[in-house]
Formats: C-alpha cells, sequence, structure tokens
C-alpha cells in the first residue's frame, strides 16, 4: 500500500477508537471535514476535539499546539495527515 | 540480566513549597509516596532543606526554581518533568504572593503581581501539565484557595480576588475534566501560622482568634492531610469543591 494511505487508514482508525465512534474507519472521506458539519462530515465537538489530540499526541509521539487544534490541522483526514508528516519531518 | 522496566513513581508537583502549606503538603505527599517536585521562586535554601528532610524520611523529592509568575520557568520545568518522569500526575497549586494594601491606594503592581503569580501562575502551570494527566486517565489537581475568598479581608482585595477565583476555576475545570479521571478541588486555609499572617497586628490576631471556633490558629500540618487525602484513589468522587479549612471561623 502506498504509505501515504497507510498513513491514513492509521489516522481513521485512531479517530473511529479514541472517539468511540461506531463506523467502519474506511467509511470517513480524506477530505470530509471532521468537526461542526455534521451533514458533510463527522459533525464532532470541542470533546471530541480533545479526545482526537490526546490520541494523535499519544500515537504519532508529536506534540500538538493549541492554535493548532480546530483550525486547519484538524479540518479532515487528509489535512491531519499533512500536519503529521510536517510535524515527524520537523 | 534483562531490563525490567521500573515501575513508574507518580509525580506531585508543588509550587511554592519552600516553606508554609506549600513545603507541608510536598512532605506529606512525598511521604504517601510521590515524587516530589518542590518549586520555589528565590527561597532556595528552604526547598533544599524541604527535600532534605524528605529523603532523610525515605522519600523521593527535588528542588526546582520556578516563578509562578513566569510562564517561560512553567513551561520549561513542565517539558523537563515529562522528558524526566513521563509527566506530572498531580499539582498543588500552592505559590502566591501577598502585596497587603488599601486599594484606594494600590499601585498597579500590586495588584499585577498578585494576580499573576496566583492565578495566572495556576492557568499555565495547570495548563503546561494537564494533558499527560488526561492521555492517562488519572490526574489530582488542587488549588491553595484562602479563607479571603469567602470573607472580606480589608487590604486584601488583590489577594481575595486571586483566590476567589481559583473557587471559580476549580468548579469549571472539574467539570471538563472529570470524564478523563482528572479531579480538581481547592482547599481554602484559614489563618495559617506562616509568612502569609505575620502581617497581622495584636489587636487583629486576638480579634481574629476569638472568631476561630478550634481557639488557636492553624499550621500548615492542619492542612496537608487534606490535600493528601484529595490526592488518594479514594476521593476519586469528590471534584469541583472546595473545601474550607479554618478552625470554624465566624465572620
Amino acid at each position: 500500500m502506498d504509505p501515504k494511505d497507510e498513513l491514513k487508514t492509521r489516522i481513521k482508525q485512531i479517530i473511529v477508537k479514541q472517539l468511540k465512534l461506531e463506523i467502519d474507519p474506511a467509511s470517513i472521506r480524506d477530505d470530509a471535514p471532521l468537526f461542526g458539519d455534521a451533514a458533510n462530515g463527522l459533525g464532532l465537538d470541542s470533546i471530541d476535539a480533545l479526545e482526537l489530540v490526546l490520541g494523535v499526541e499519544k500515537e504519532f509521539g508529536i506534540k500538538v499546539q493549541d492554535e493548532e487544534v480546530g483550525v486547519k490541522a484538524f479540518a479532515s483526514v487528509d489535512a491531519l495527515h499533512d500536519f503529521i508528516r510536517q510535524k515527524n519531518a520537523a | 540480566m534483562p531490563e525490567t522496566t521500573p515501575i513508574r513513581r507518580r509525580v506531585a508537583l508543588v509550587t511554592g513549597a519552600s516553606r508554609g502549606i506549600g513545603r507541608a503538603v510536598a512532605e506529606r505527599l512525598a511521604s504517601d509516596g510521590f515524587h516530589a517536585v518542590l518549586t520555589y521562586r528565590a527561597d532556595v535554601q528552604g526547598a533544599e532543606a524541604a527535600v532534605l528532610s524528605i529523603l532523610a524520611a525515605g522519600g523521593s523529592a527535588e528542588a526546582a526554581r520556578c516563578d509562578a509568575a513566569s510562564k517561560e520557568d512553567i513551561l520549561a520545568l513542565a517539558e523537563r518533568l515529562e522528558k524526566e518522569r513521563d509527566g506530572v500526575d498531580v499539582l498543588v497549586n500552592n505559590a502566591a504572593v501577598l502585596k497587603n494594601g488599601l486599594f484606594a491606594l494600590m499601585p498597579d503592581a500590586n495588584w499585577e503581581i498578585v494576580l499573576r503569580t496566583a492565578l495566572d501562575g495556576t492557568f499555565h502551570t495547570t495548563k503546561a501539565v494537564l494533558r499527560p494527566m488526561l492521555r492517562r486517565r488519572w490526574g489530582r489537581i488542587v488549588n491553595v484557595s484562602s479563607l479571603a475568598a469567602f470573607s472580606g479581608s480589608a487590604g486584601q482585595t488583590n489577594y481575595a480576588a486571586a483566590k476567589g477565583a481559583l473557587v471559580a476555576f476549580t468548579k469549571s475545570l472539574a467539570a471538563e475534566v472529570g470524564q478523563y479521571g482528572v479531579t480538581v478541588n481547592a482547599v481554602a486555609p484559614g489563618f495559617i501560622e506562616t509568612d502569609m499572617i505575620s502581617f497581622l497586628s495584636k489587636e487583629a490576631r486576638e480579634d481574629f482568634l476569638r472568631r476561630i471556633s478550634a481557639g488557636r490558629f492553624g499550621t500548615p500540618a492542619d492542612i496537608a492531610p487534606f490535600v493528601s487525602f484529595l490526592c488518594t484513589e479514594g476521593a476519586s468522587y469528590l471534584t469541583g469543591q472546595t473545601i474550607r479549612i479554618d478552625g470554624g471561623f465566624v465572620g
């Protein structure tokens, strides 16, 4: 598998596991908005955001700054993918 | 020989622990089995003496210079503790300074330093150590408020404002982190024999003494057992509370 896809698959698994969602990780679209927009995306709230931050920090051993949360970095699986890649490269 | 993973000793960070209530709390938490981290701003001798007494009693402790009014100091300490000790499990926000004086004559600086130390210090320190607690699904935060938060204290508008804010902060943060196994409580000591009440005149002391049901001023040893209890497993269902420990002050 393309390593890019592998990371995305992992991210989706973390989302489902961390937020105890009862959905198939594969059903999350790469570009779907994670927060707010329940009609087109997952409709997560700020409690979910905190859980997701904790999960991403633990899983990837990175530190998420406050101002990075809820904005671009956590907008979608695609965004999270780029964010983690960039953090790991730094 | 195969490498064994040592059991991690839980870490208790106590701010302003070179003397008074902070020191007594740190010593008690160390005797409870925590690795105590005692912060101080200027009184290195006091902090080192407290650490030595903990070590002599068979406990684990270290002193760390950290000005509660300095965000940089706090972040640096938190980062080091995360690296060396895998974070903090218990946080006691105790550091405070007094700049007493009539409000009508209060210089801005006296308002700011008191709020910056007791309130902003609590904000920055809590913020800096909270996430590992949330990740671990276990944590204890105890904020040291004051009787001044509840009963008017002439000459202490700045101190009372900061200590009152801690009561409100305690309740709201407790509501946010309860589901993560982290409790947030406060203790509100009354008149405790420390530098914090050395400013009282003889007349004021006598007047206050008449209003303390216990018939005496408190000591740091009257406060430490309550903080200790709040940090136990048994206290996991108590959160958002402020416990007044004032010898039954009437006023």
